[in-house]
Order: C-alpha cells, then sequence, then structure tokens
C-alpha cells in the first residue's frame, strides 16, 4: 500500500472577483521510502499541493474536491486534532525558510526537548540524549553544546540541519520539503541535499520535494510531477523524463538552463510568462507559450495521456516524441 | 593573451571595504566587518566579468563600490585610466552616463510610484537636458523594442508587470544613456527558470549590439560558464582565482573554486556526490588568520594558518591565491 | 473617465464599499466638511455681526424643548446662546473655524516635520541625531503646556485686541509648530526603510543628486503613512484648539469656535441653559470620533501586514 495517496485533489481560492483554481486534479502516491519531486515556477501551485496534503492551506483557499489517503486515512475528512497529531508524529514539514518553524526566543535544545516531550512521556535527561543523537545525524558538530544555542546564532545551513533534526524526532513517515535549500548557497544546498538523501535511504521515510531547481530533482528523487498554472503538465519517472520530456514545457524547462547551451550562445527560452491564474486561457494553458500549439491546443484542456511510461498532458506528445522535436 | 597589451576599462586596486557597525557609548572598540580585503583586477573592453561567490563573500559589496555606491576604505577604482573613486559628485558626472547598473529584486529595483515612462526618461533628461521631448520619447521607444518588452507600456505602473518584464525594464533604464560599462548584480537569481534564458539573451543580445562591457555579480556557477569570458572567485572578502572562464572551468585550481564547482547540482539522473566543504563560512567580524580559508580547506598547512596567500599568476594566463598551488602540493 | 473607472475597481474601493463603518464615518465627515464649507449659505444669521445679535432673544432654548423659563422660538432651531447669537449658525461658523485651525495647523506640522524627517532620514549621522534629540525634548513637553505658554504670553504682552485679530493664525501656528516631532519621526522611519531599497540606488547610478532623489523617488513612497496620521492629527489639533478655547487662549468669544462655544456656555449648564454647551460638544464628540473612525479604517487599508494577519 502507498504511504501517501493523492487523488484528483482540487484546491480553490474564493475571490471576490471569482473562484480561482490554483490545483486541478492531482494525482501521484508515494511508497515509504521514495522521492517524489514537485517542480514548477512559482505561483504553479507545488506549494500548495503540499499545504493542501498537511491542511495548512492560507485563508481563504480550500479543497475542492479529490482525497488525500495518508496510511489509508483520508487525511480531508480528518479532525483538527487528529490532523494536528499527523502532522507532528508521522508527516514532518521543511520550510524554505527554517525560521518559520524555529523559534526565535527558546534554546535549540528547549525546543528539541518539548517536541519530544509533547509526543511521548520522558525525562528531560532522555531526551536531551535523543535530541543529541538527531543532532549528530545531521551532521552537526558539537551537537551538546549548539542545544544551549539560540536559532540567530546559527548560519543558514545549521539552521536548515536543526530544523530537520527536529522534523526527524517524531520518527515521520513523510518529509513534506518546500524549497529546502532555495535561501542556501550551492556547496551548503550540495550539503543539505545529500544528508536529505542519505535519511530517506537508512529511515526508510518518504520525500515529498518541492522545488523550481530541475537539476536538484533529478539528482534527488526519483518519480518527477511538473506543474504550470496548477495543472499537472508530465509525470513520472525522473529517469525517464528528464533525459527525454515529452511535454514542451518541461523540454522548454530543460533546454533553458545554461548547462545545456553552448557556452557564450544564445539560450534557448521559452517566451512569455506562465499566466495568472485569474487569466487563464482557454484550453492547453502552455498553448499561448508552446512552439507547437495550433488550433485544438488553445480551444481544449488535454487529458493527462500515457506516453513512454510516463503520463503527458499534450495533445500532440506521441507526434513530438515520434519525430523527436523534443530531444 | 592579447589582452595585456588592451588598456583595462574598469581597473580595482587594492580595494579594502571596512564596514563600522553600529557604535555604542559603552563599548569601547567597534565592531568591524571587512567585507573586502586587498581586491584587484581589470576588466577589458567587450569582457563579460563574472564575480562568484557564496553570500557574504563581498561581491556585491565590491559591486557598489565600483560603481560609486559605496566609498571604498582603502584603493582606487580606475575607469579608462582615470581614477574615479574619489571624484566629487558633480566630477562624477561623465561616469554615470557610461557606467550603469542592474540590480538584483526586480520587484523594488522600480520607483513603484512612477510610471515606466518616467522611470525610462530620467536618466536621459538627466544627461541629455536638451533633447526634445521626441527625441526622448523615440530614443525610450527603440531601447524597449531591443529588450523585447512592449514600447506602448509607458503609461503603466511596475506593479502591474511580472518579474521578468520588470528586470527587462530595468536593463532598458541602464540601456537609455548607451553606456559602456554596465554592472548586474544578481540579475537573475530573482527570477523563474524559464524567465532567466529571457533575461540572459537580452543581456547577450544588447552586449553584441552595444559593445558593452559587464561586471557580473552571481553566486550561480552555470551562468557563468556560459554566460563570462573572465571570472573572479570570491571567498570571504578575497579573490582567490582568477581566470578565463574556459580555463577555469576546465580545470579549477584553487581548492575553494574545486568545491564550489563539484557543488554545483548537475542535470543527471545520478545521485549526487558528497560535497567536500566542512565548516561554515566564518564571520567578517573576524577574519581566519593567513588564508582565509585555511579552517576548511584539505590541503591547510601551518603556512595557511600565518600568512596570507597572495594572487600569483600561473602560466596558463590564471591567477591563484594559494600556498598549496604556488608550493605545488595541489596539482596541476 | 478610464481613471475614475481604476479607481471605482480598485481594492482600496471595494474595501470602502464593503465597510459599513467606513461609509457611515465618511458621510458624516463630509456632512460636517460641506456644513462649515457653506456655512455662510446655510446659516440663519451672521453670528460674527453684532448688529445682528439681540440681546432679547438670549437663552432662548432648541425647538423640541419644552419646560424651560423661556419658549422657544421658530426662528431659532438650536436656540440661542446668552448673547441672543443663534446656535445653529453659530455652530455652523463654529464648526468651519474649528475645521480649518486643524486643517491648517496639521499643514503647519506637515511641512516642518516632512522637511525634517526627509533630511534626517536620508543624510543620517549628526543632522539625524540633532534633530531626533530635539524631537524627543519637544515630546517630553506637552502641547498643550507650550501651547498654554506661548498663547498667554502673548495675550499679556500684545494685548487682547491684537490677540483676538490674530488668534486663528496664532493657534495654527502654536499646534502646528508644537506637534512636528510626529511627522518628522514617521517619515524618518519610512525613509530608512526606502532608502535602501534598490530603486533609489538606481536613482544614485543615474547620477541624481540627493535632492532630486529625496523628492522625486523616496517622499512619493512615504506618503501613505502619512494619510494615516494625518487623519489622527487633524482630530488631535482639533481637540488641542478646543481644549485652549476652552480655557480662554483659543478664539475669542466674538468669532467663536466649537471649543469657545462649549465655554462659553459651561457657566449657563446649570442654570437650565444647556444646550448652548451641549450642542457644540456633540458635534466635536462627532467630528473627532467621525476622523478617528475614518483614520482607523485607513490604517487596516493601507497596512497590508495588518492586513494579512
Amino acid at each position: 500500500m502507498a504511504l501517501l495517496e493523492v487523488k484528483d485533489l482540487h484546491v480553490e481560492f474564493p475571490t471576490r472577483r471569482g473562484v480561482l483554481k490554483a490545483l486541478q486534479g492531482i494525482n501521484f502516491t508515494v511508497k515509504r521510502g521514495e522521492r517524489l519531486g514537485i517542480v514548477g515556477e512559482s505561483g504553479a501551485g507545488k506549494s500548495l499541493a503540499a499545504f493542501a496534503i498537511i491542511n495548512l492551506l492560507s485563508k481563504p483557499g480550500r479543497i475542492a474536491g479529490g482525497e488525500i489517503l495518508f496510511e489509508g486515512k483520508d487525511l480531508t475528512s480528518l479532525s483538527h486534532k487528529d490532523m494536528r497529531s499527523i502532522r507532528g508524529n508521522r508527516i514532518a514539514m521543511i520550510f524554505q525558510d527554517p525560521m518559520m518553524t524555529l523559534n526565535p526566543v527558546l534554546t535549540i535544545g528547549t525546543q528539541m526537548i518539548e517536541t519530544l516531550k509533547a509526543h511521548r512521556k520522558m525525562s528531560d535527561e532522555e531526551a536531551k540524549l535523543i535530541a543529541i543523537d538527531r543532532l549528530t545525524e545531521v551532521r552537526i558538530p558539537s551537537a551538546e553544546a549548539r542545544l544551549k544555542s539560540y536559532p540567530h546564532e546559527l548560519s543558514g545551513g545549521m539552521r536548515q540541519r536543526v530544523v530537520i533534526a527536529i522534523a526527524l524526532l517524531a520518527e515521520p513517515a513523510l518529509i513534506i520539503a518546500d524549497e529546502p535549500t532555495t535561501a542556501l548557497d550551492v556547496t551548503i544546498q550540495a550539503e543539505i541535499m545529500s544528508l536529505m538523501l542519505d535519511l530517506c535511504k537508512t529511515r526508510n521515510v518518504g520525500l515529498i520535494l518541492i522545488t523550481h531547481d530541475l537539476a536538484v530533482v533529478s539528482q534527488v528523487t526519483q518519480k518527477i510531477l511538473v506543474m504550470y498554472a496548477g495543472h499537472v503538465v508530465e509525470q513520472g519517472k525522473t529517469a525517464d523524463v528528464i533525459p527525454a520530456p515529452h511535454h514542451p514545457y518541461t523540454s522548454g524547462l530543460i533546454s533553458a538552463l545554461p548547462q545545456q547551451n553552448h557556452q557564450g550562445k544564445r539560450l534557448y527560452q521559452i517566451p512569455g510568462s506562465m499566466p495568472t491564474l485569474n487569466a487563464l486561457p482557454p484550453g492547453c494553458p502552455f498553448a499561448p507559450r508552446c512552439g507547437f500549439a495550433d488550433d485544438p491546443c488553445s480551444e481544449k484542456l488535454p487529458d493527462l495521456l500515457t506516453v513512454k511510461h510516463r503520463r503527458v498532458r499534450c495533445f500532440k506528445a506521441e507526434t513530438l516524441s515520434a519525430q523527436g522535436s523534443l530531444s | 593573451m592579447t589582452k595585456e597589451t588592451a588598456t583595462a576599462l574598469v581597473e580595482v586596486k587594492e580595494i579594502h571595504k571596512v564596514f563600522d557597525l553600529g557604535s555604542h557609548f559603552l563599548q569601547k572598540h567597534k565592531p568591524k566587518v571587512r567585507a573586502i580585503n586587498d581586491v584587484s583586477f581589470s576588466i577589458y573592453e567587450g569582457d563579460s566579468f563574472c564575480l562568484v561567490g557564496e553570500s557574504g563573500c563581498g561581491k556585491s559589496t565590491l559591486a557598489r563600490t565600483v560603481m560609486g555606491l559605496l566609498e571604498p576604505t582603502a584603493g582606487e577604482i580606475h575607469y579608462r585610466g582615470q581614477r574615479i573613486d574619489h571624484l566629487k559628485h558633480k566630477q562624477r558626472r561623465p561616469y554615470h552616463r557610461s557606467m550603469s547598473m542592474i540590480f538584483q529584486n526586480p520587484y523594488a529595483s522600480l520607483n513603484p510610484r512612477r510610471t515606466i515612462q518616467k522611470t525610462l526618461e530620467e536618466p536621459l533628461r538627466f544627461h541629455f537636458p536638451d533633447l526634445s521631448t521626441q527625441e526622448i520619447k523615440e530614443k525610450v521607444e527603440e531601447v524597449m523594442v531591443s529588450v523585447g518588452n512592449d514600447p506602448s507600456w509607458g503609461k503603466r505602473y511596475p506593479h502591474e508587470f511580472s518579474g521578468g518584464q520588470r528586470q527587462r525594464l530595468s536593463i532598458a533604464r541602464a540601456l537609455m544613456v548607451d553606456p559602456d560599462f554596465i554592472v548586474a548584480d544578481e540579475p537573475i537569481s530573482a527570477l523563474d527558470v524559464s524567465i532567466q534564458a529571457q533575461v540572459l539573451n537580452v543581456m547577450m543580445d544588447a552586449q553584441e549590439k552595444r559593445n558593452l562591457t559587464y561586471l557580473f555579480i552571481t553566486h550561480d556557477l552555470s551562468v557563468v560558464e556560459h554566460f563570462g569570458s573572465t571570472v573572479g572567485v570570491m571567498y570571504l572578502g578575497s579573490l582567490c582565482e582568477l581566470a578565463q572562464t574556459k580555463t577555469l572551468f576546465a580545470k579549477p585550481r584553487h581548492p575553494y573554486t574545486q568545491i564550489l564547482l563539484s557543488a554545483i547540482p548537475k542535470l543527471s539522473c545520478e545521485e549526487m556526490q558528497h560535497s567536500k566543504l566542512t565548516g561554515e563560512v566564518p564571520s567578517a567580524m573576524s577574519l581566519p588568520s593567513g588564508c582565509v580559508f585555511h579552517n576548511r580547506c584539505p590541503y591547510a598547512n601551518h603556512r595557511c594558518e600565518t600568512e596570507i596567500p597572495l594572487l600569483r599568476s600561473l602560466e596558463d594566463g590564471r591567477a591563484v591565491s594559494c600556498h598549496g598551488v604556488e608550493e605545488g602540493r595541489i596539482d596541476a | 473617465m478610464n481613471r475614475l473607472k481604476t479607481a471605482l475597481d480598485s481594492d482600496f474601493f471595494y474595501r470602502f464599499k464593503t465597510d459599513k463603518v467606513a461609509i457611515v464615518s465618511f458621510s458624516v465627515l463630509m456632512l460636517f466638511f460641506l456644513a462649515a464649507l457653506f456655512a455662510p449659505l446655510l446659516s440663519p444669521m451672521d453670528p460674527h455681526d453684532p448688529i445682528q445679535i439681540d440681546i432679547m432673544d438670549s437663552e432662548i432654548p432648541p425647538l423640541w424643548s419644552s419646560g424651560a423659563d423661556t419658549d422657544p422660538d421658530e426662528r431659532f432651531l438650536l436656540g440661542t446662546d446668552q448673547q441672543g447669537r443663534d446656535m445653529l449658525s453659530a455652530i455652523l461658523y463654529g464648526l468651519r473655524i474649528s475645521i480649518v485651525i486643524g486643517l491648517f495647523a496639521v499643514a503647519v506640522q506637515m511641512i516642518i516635520g516632512i522637511a525634517i524627517g526627509l533630511i534626517s532620514g536620508y543624510f543620517g549621522g549628526r543632522i539625524d541625531s540633532f534633530f531626533m534629540r530635539l524631537a524627543d525634548i519637544q515630546l517630553s513637553l506637552s502641547t498643550m503646556m507650550i501651547a498654554i505658554i506661548v498663547l498667554a504670553i502673548f495675550q499679556a504682552s500684545f494685548g487682547a485686541d491684537l490677540y483676538e485679530e490674530l488668534a486663528i493664525f496664532m493657534l495654527v501656528m502654536v499646534i502646528g509648530i508644537a506637534e512636528w516631532p510626529q511627522y518628522a519621526r514617521t517619515i524618518r522611519a519610512s525613509v530608512l526603510a526606502e532608502k535602501n531599497k534598490e530603486y533609489v540606488d538606481a536613482a544614485r547610478v543615474i547620477g541624481l543628486g540627493a535632492p532630486t532623489i529625496i523628492m522625486r523617488h523616496i517622499l512619493p513612497n512615504t506618503l501613505s503613512p502619512l494619510l494615516v496620521i494625518s487623519t489622527v492629527q487633524v482630530a488631535n489639533a482639533i481637540i488641542s484648539e478646543a481644549a485652549l478655547s476652552f480655557l480662554g487662549l483659543g478664539m475669542p468669544v466674538t468669532m467663536p469656535s466649537l471649543g469657545s462655544l462649549i465655554s462659553s456656555g459651561f457657566e449657563f449648564i446649570f442654570s437650565g441653559s444647556w444646550w448652548i454647551t451641549v450642542i457644540p460638544s456633540v458635534v466635536l464628540i462627532l467630528l473627532i470620533l467621525t476622523i478617528n473612525l475614518l483614520g482607523d479604517w485607513l490604517r487596516d487599508v493601507l497596512n497590508p501586514k495588518l492586513y494579512k494577519g
């Protein structure tokens, strides 16, 4: 059985100018120990998917349809109390800004010990030992001394490690990481990512990694979900999608990376920018920017079709792949 | 290298920048941040000189010092052979015309209360007060088209545009007075992936058409590899390695450059390598003795702890400040 | 037309439309302003003209009132005061004077405060320290104390006649000068926030001089907090003026503001002529209340942080 199964998830934001459909029918599963990457530009809805799972959608956002099955239970129908206990225990969240999780006026030690004691009965001494153990696990040097530090005394990378250590206190089955390294430097990003990768493997924890960085996703995850304007446009195994994308958007994103272009030459670019949710075009949301679009594309939204081991939301996926136009 | 004979457009000579942190009358010693320590380099005409480094390495401070937004604590900035860092506001005016800047945050770099037209006209009206309204209008249109923007946007306000459009407007403003030299401070790091390519292309097109020289500040090495002709790698206020882009990426020599290069996430479906860098960047308020990198460097020895390495040229044209490279301990 | 359409479609207008308190206070305030503006047209008589006042009409109660010594008179809707002045006219003219003093005093505060705030914030260093310490000193002396001292000295040294002529001007200047630190501090805080933004750097890179950058780039971006404190300050200035008039240091009885009306009727309140004091008081309270409610609403709308939280 899958650890997490998201079925046809819809999220919408009622506004005074009408309802914004922020997520339109997302499906995916995460097994224990499996790593899923959700990629997209800002505003594509990738973070919303995560917030919907843990029931932390900011007002007035709401889940408008679909099921979120976590260990067999539908999270959309849980009470706030039950949801809270799942959120702290079974599902851990890591945000871009570590200070969203850390309390600036308490020491790292206090925060970790209190978290532990809130979930299980134990003495301060036992809790402290576990805390030190977790800090060591996330490769924080001189962990015992660090317990006495306040969050502001640590660097960004260290804070993110502490957040991961706190996430591990409750032995979660699933970690949702929303742009965990976007604010960090490359060398630290590499360390945090390899740390998370190791943790997922050794502890057999599921990971949902939300990021805009295709390169990171390609190195960390096994499955990938590419989002565009609230829709999934391509989804499949990372090893299938990244080397041979079948949606023009995925392909465009990859081709636009400087690494994929000849040095000093013009970069491949996708024209225009992603439409905002209140100005979605009819039909395929990518059609106005797509070089292959024709009339049907701008009239009707394509379904997710299965093409070469992955699901693609494009009428022309099959033809384009046969022609090899997207390589 | 033919560049040795050419005169440099911009020369940065032994620049130091120290910030005094807010002093308090009860404190005896003012805390000081040594943001830039003895950095020198030259930027030649037509170059895209990239400064890379992690946050806090002083690259943005250096860019702002070159533009005159900050005064260097010591050292000189030369433009076409003329020293400019000590000039008074009025004397500096011709240099304001030939040097321009593009900023990181497209949401903060355009005045939210001014229309696009007014923002774009401002540099022209200031530097060329004799131009007629018609000439100004034509120039604005020409520049707007050249950066891929619709010239009819003039009456609108910045908040009506997306990040990529705003960054192109910011580039347009920088191009209005036909500068020779543009400092771009992390111009694409706040943008989405699909927009980054658009903005880089606009910048490269402008360079080709207008014969521009760039000082490009970034933390993203993959952009440097694509965009830069010369690279300077900075760490904690010092320049570690200075080389032609191809030379540097073919074989980085400074241990920090090597680690930085290995940390770039690559688009491959292989699992990532562990980064070899241990420890944290020390605070610029208390710099390590000797080589600033020694406490994280896998090759450091006693000399590295005590003696500050100088930037020495190697035979392939690059310059490295590392005792290990100089002594041949770190293999070529 | 197009501009009007954008304005009507804006969030600002939408939030105004959906907030009953805002609509009611705005309407009441507008009513007061219009009444003050058209006072000469609306008033049955000119209360500043002694010829039109007949002492025989003194202390006539309002029309609806009964049981007083004198019977109500149809000419005087709100009754008359002890001099036989029509209360309605006196209140309309008084409202006019109070609002004028409030607005002009705030204008003086604004001009001084904005200038000092901009200079302090932009240049920083010693200039900043000097002005801010000056503001601290000013704030440690209460507005009323300064006003009372200055006005009392003026009255004593130049005589009551000259004082009566210059009363409005004096009140505007005293209230204006005494309260500049509020503006200076608000402006300085926003300048400090704005001057580190990249658009200011962009202006410096162009080579613009400090005065141009301050006036053209920074000032327009510091205006929304100004709007909020201005509402509060107008209310405060009107209250200060009323208080000073009540103490006999404000507007003379011949040209009464709301404060002097309240004050002049106060001695008759126990002899049964309550209307001379109570009606202007109600008007004053309503005026201040509506301005403050509107100010609160503005602050909520213009401060997105408050809105999100």
